[in-house]
């Protein structure tokens, strides 16, 4: 914690800034590009959201009150940003989030970003078929097996809230590859 | 059909992947995009507001002080001598005029000064001989 208190100063020094926000960027790039990637699902789509993620906790460091993990706040950042552009494409596109969704599934196959066998891509289909909410618990917990201490930091939900959340969508999941 | 259970399947990964080197490059490619701090911006109004509010605030008070001067130097009453004087000599009001203005209270206040007037003139008729000439004749 100590640790991080220093860095985040280092942060905000504007003689120290810079390299302090290269350290950043290469410890988070990875698992924020993982997080975005799963909710967008498209590579090229990723890396635009990506870079809006950085660019806004940039900007938005000196707002930053060290209140929460500088981890959560990071991904609460990159969540929120690929949820708008999902929400910007879908009326750009005029067709709801879930039919853009579908729409983006089955277009992976040709991706050649994606490498998924058959089963991957039965759970890619399953996930777009849960709610909002449950979709993103199950991709934070399973996928990327966050800890669900830190999804309730990122997400706000209790951590009752968020195992209840995960249990149905597991259900609904194993419900799903069975029928198909 | 056998029933699919997450947790008797292995781990299914994502399948997703990254152009090569992608990694390498994206730190550069962000820092690139990344606002310089500007120096901040202050207007010339801005910069001399406190200058321009005090001009106005002098321009007003100037403006004001033909005024305040006017309204100073304007009696609100006017004084006995200065209106006995103005109807005496510049007024058109006649005799008359003024007689008409007068109320019955006024006029017999007026009496005593009138007969002692009277005493006067007889007294200077009685005693100037010039006069009594001026009467002969």
């Amino acid at each position: 914690m100590q640790e991080e208190l220093e860095f985040i100063k280092k942060l905000l020094n504007p003689k120290t800034q810079n390299e302090a926000f290269k350290e950043l960027l290469l410890e988070y790039q990875r698992p924020l590009y993982n997080h975005i990637r799963n909710i967008v699902l498209h590579h090229d789509d990723a890396d635009d959201v990506l870079q809006n993620t950085f660019v806004k906790v940039f900007q938005y460091l000196k707002n930053f009150k060290g209140e929460s993990k500088l981890f959560s706040w990071m991904y609460r950042i990159a969540t929120n940003e690929a949820l708008t552009f999902l929400n910007q494409k879908s009326k750009i596109n005029r067709i709801s989030s879930e039919e853009l969704q579908n729409k983006t599934i089955d277009n992976l196959q040709a991706d050649v970003f994606f490498d998924g066998n058959e089963i991957q891509l039965k759970l890619q289909k399953a996930i777009a078929n849960l709610p909002q909410k449950q979709q993103l618990v199950f991709k934070m917990k399973y996928c990327e097996e966050l800890k669900y201490e830190e999804i309730s930091e990122i997400l706000g939900t209790s951590v009752g809230a968020l195992k209840a959340s995960y249990h149905h969508a597991v259900k609904k999941i194993e419900a799903f590859v069975t029928a198909n | 059909m056998k029933e699919f259970k997450l947790e008797n399947e292995p781990k299914i990964e994502s399948g997703f992947k990254t152009p090569d080197h992608y990694f390498d490059h994206f730190s550069a490619k962000v820092l690139q995009q990344l606002p310089e701090s500007e120096p901040k911006v202050i207007s010339i109004f801005q910069k001399r507001k406190a200058v321009i509010m005090m001009v106005a605030a002098l321009l007003v008070l100037a403006l004001m002080i033909p005024i305040y001067t006017s309204i100073s130097t304007t009696p609100k009453e006017l004084d006995q001598t200065t209106l006995e004087n103005y109807l005496a000599y510049q007024s058109s009001l006649n005799q008359y005029d003024l007689i008409s203005e007068l109320e019955t209270e006024d006029i017999a206040k007026m009496q005593p000064v009138s007969s002692a007037e009277d005493k006067v003139i007889e007294d200077i008729l009685t005693t100037d001989t010039d006069m009594q000439h001026l009467l002969i004749e």
